[in-house]
């Protein structure tokens, strides 16, 4: 008798969101299979990878990422055009760190402004990433998104605080697309999903940032809760988790003790940079295991080995 | 587990407006219960037109374009004794949303409704009835296994029928309600899906009472396994409570929002 491969059907599917525009735009989602299952159905547009630079110049980072940047890192669009000839990533990460009240608290109008240079400087799709200070994020979303209309950027990210003026001006008003940020937990993920497609918000303007952790750092809730929105996406066919997902991973792990410790402090760990890089990659790798459908990394050696890891899988 | 599937009863054609619509070849009244149905949360809808003897068949093909064409494929259930509308019916239904569902076949004068099911690829309700009301929970398993059997033999795959255990008016038959929810009990077990007839168990209690006896039975029969009502969806109680106890089945994930979706 031959062999008949039994096939996994699910009846729900990921939406399929467009980010950026012109030549270089990419989709996230649009699979209707768990990640790499693809005799099974379509995996959709696979993970994407992007690359993280900030407004400010990153004092906080490795000696060796300064120095792969050098004087460019002095500004993001230098920056961000060097990212994309020399590395190119599917998007880049524009933080606005230097927008916290906590530290430079710069103003919502020097940051819109530094983000519409980075647009024109380069052709690949943007995620602009806040303080996470919520009602800083609320104006610097509302500014930043008024000043990039016609880019399709990403807001990362509005929360149950903020989400409604950042949902309305963001993709309401500006045809952008909004980030849904929950704290690890299914729930909580899908009751904003909800309030936000009660503003009628339609979910392919969506992706889900349901948290994120470093490996080792209670991860395996982060990877747990991925895996368990993409069932229920899937299997259960419920439309209000059927969004794509953005995981932040170097958010965390360079601030974790294994990224960020000094070889001076720990010689015993070896080369500091080496750690971060491994550390960004596992995590990277667990959560598009688990579903994510795009990452943020620190370092173009992660974002490289990530890319051949998915090109060896797919 | 899937969710629960909600079959909006409304175009019924014991409703004199939609008898008249019908007679009529008159859309508005058709296309409004169908809105409200499905705006209170419908899945299927059930297309009720009697027993059509005499036009059935451009009856029925006439309201499953109306419907189909207005709400986006919507999937029906398609509800007479009249064999030849309900081919005439799935000759132009649009199955993107889902296969029609015959509504429906029984263990006796109606079994060959499960030929016309699986002549064109159709779910079916199946009633565990032959003639009359069976007497108890043996009957009923008796029919359903004997409709099963029948199925299987021509070729149905048993995820596509809904077996109807037969629910029976409380005011007058109050003993056999717990026969009602042994039976999907045992129907569950064999793996099977179930349908259930709920607005006949309130029939002639008081108004203010209907939701209640509808709602609870629901819940129990839910807890049963049941699978699939055919039910006034603009009822909120009873919506609320197939929505409640979905979620408590974890056939849908809780959201502090989710008796409003």
């Amino acid at each position: 008798m031959a062999f008949k491969t039994s096939v996994q059907k699910y009846s729900g599917n990921v939406c399929n969101l467009e980010l950026g525009t012109g030549e270089k735009k990419i989709s996230l989602g649009g699979q209707n299979v768990i990640p790499f299952y693809s005799f099974d159905g379509d995996t959709g547009s696979g993970a994407k990878i992007g690359l993280e630079i900030l407004d400010i110049y990153p004092d906080n980072w490795v000696d060796e990422l300064k120095n792969l940047y050098g004087s460019a890192a002095n500004n993001a669009a230098e920056w961000a055009r060097l990212v994309e000839e020399k590395y190119s990533p599917d998007f880049i990460c524009l933080r606005l760190v230097g927008a916290d009240p906590n530290g430079l608290n710069k103003s919502v109008e020097e940051c819109a402004a530094l983000a519409i240079e980075v647009a024109k400087a380069v052709k690949l799709p943007l995620v602009i990433a806040g303080t996470q200070n919520h009602e800083k994020d609320l104006k610097l979303f509302e500014k930043v998104a008024e000043v990039l209309e016609g880019y399709n950027v990403l807001l990362l990210a509005a929360v149950e605080e903020n989400y409604k003026t950042i949902a309305a001006a963001g993709v309401t008003a500006y045809k952008h697309k909004v980030a849904a940020e929950s704290s690890v937990d299914i729930n909580l993920a899908k009751q904003l999903n909800i309030l936000i497609n009660q503003l009628e918000v339609k979910s392919e303007n969506i992706v889900m940032h349901v948290g994120s952790a470093a490996v080792g750092y209670g991860f395996e809730y982060v990877a747990s809760t991925i895996d368990r929105i993409r069932l229920a996406a899937l299997g259960q066919n419920d439309k209000t988790l059927q969004m794509p997902i953005i995981t932040p991973v170097s958010f965390d792990t360079w601030n974790v003790k294994e990224g960020a410790s000094t070889i001076e402090d720990t010689p015993e760990w070896g080369d500091q940079t080496e750690r971060g890089i491994a550390m960004e990659i596992s995590t990277a790798v667990g959560v598009i295991a688990a579903g994510s459908d795009a990452v943020i990394l620190r370092h173009p050696r992660s974002a490289q080995t990530i890319r051949a890891f998915l090109g060896k899988l797919i | 587990m899937e969710r629960f599937l909600v079959i909006g009863e409304r175009i019924h054609c014991i409703s004199p407006v939609i008898r008249q619509a019908i007679a009529d070849r008159n859309s508005a009244p058709i296309l409004q219960r169908a809105k409200e149905q499905l705006d209170a949360g419908a899945v299927y809808l059930d297309l009720n037109i009697g027993p059509a003897e005499r036009d059935g068949e451009e009856v029925m093909a006439w309201a499953v374009r109306l419907l189909q064409e207005n709400f986006d494929n919507v999937p029906l259930c398609l509800d007479t004794a009249n064999k030849k509308a309900i081919e005439s019916g799935i000759k132009v239904y649009n199955r993107s949303k889902g296969k029609p569902i015959i509504n429906s076949a029984d263990a006796g004068p109606r079994l060959g409704l499960l030929e016309v099911a699986a002549a064109n690829d159709a779910m079916a309700i199946a009633l565990c009835a032959k003639e009359g009301i069976p007497t108890g929970v043996e009957e009923r398993i008796m029919y359903c296994t004997e409709m099963l059997e029948k199925a299987m033999t021509l070729g149905i795959d048993p995820m596509d029928l809904l077996f109807d255990p037969l629910f029976l008016v409380i005011k007058g038959m109050q003993d056999k309600a717990q026969e009602v929810l042994e039976t999907i009990r045992q129907i569950t077990e064999m793996g099977l899906r179930s349908n259930a007839g709920l607005s006949n168990v309130s029939n002639g209690a008081p108004k203010h009472v209907r939701p209640i006896i509808d709602a609870t039975y629901c819940a129990m029969a839910m807890q049963c396994g049941l699978t699939a009502a055919i039910v006034n969806p603009c009822d909120p109680r009873l919506m609320e409570t197939i929505k409640t106890c979905d979620m408590i089945k974890g056939n849908m994930l809780y959201a502090d929002s989710y008796l409003e979706l």
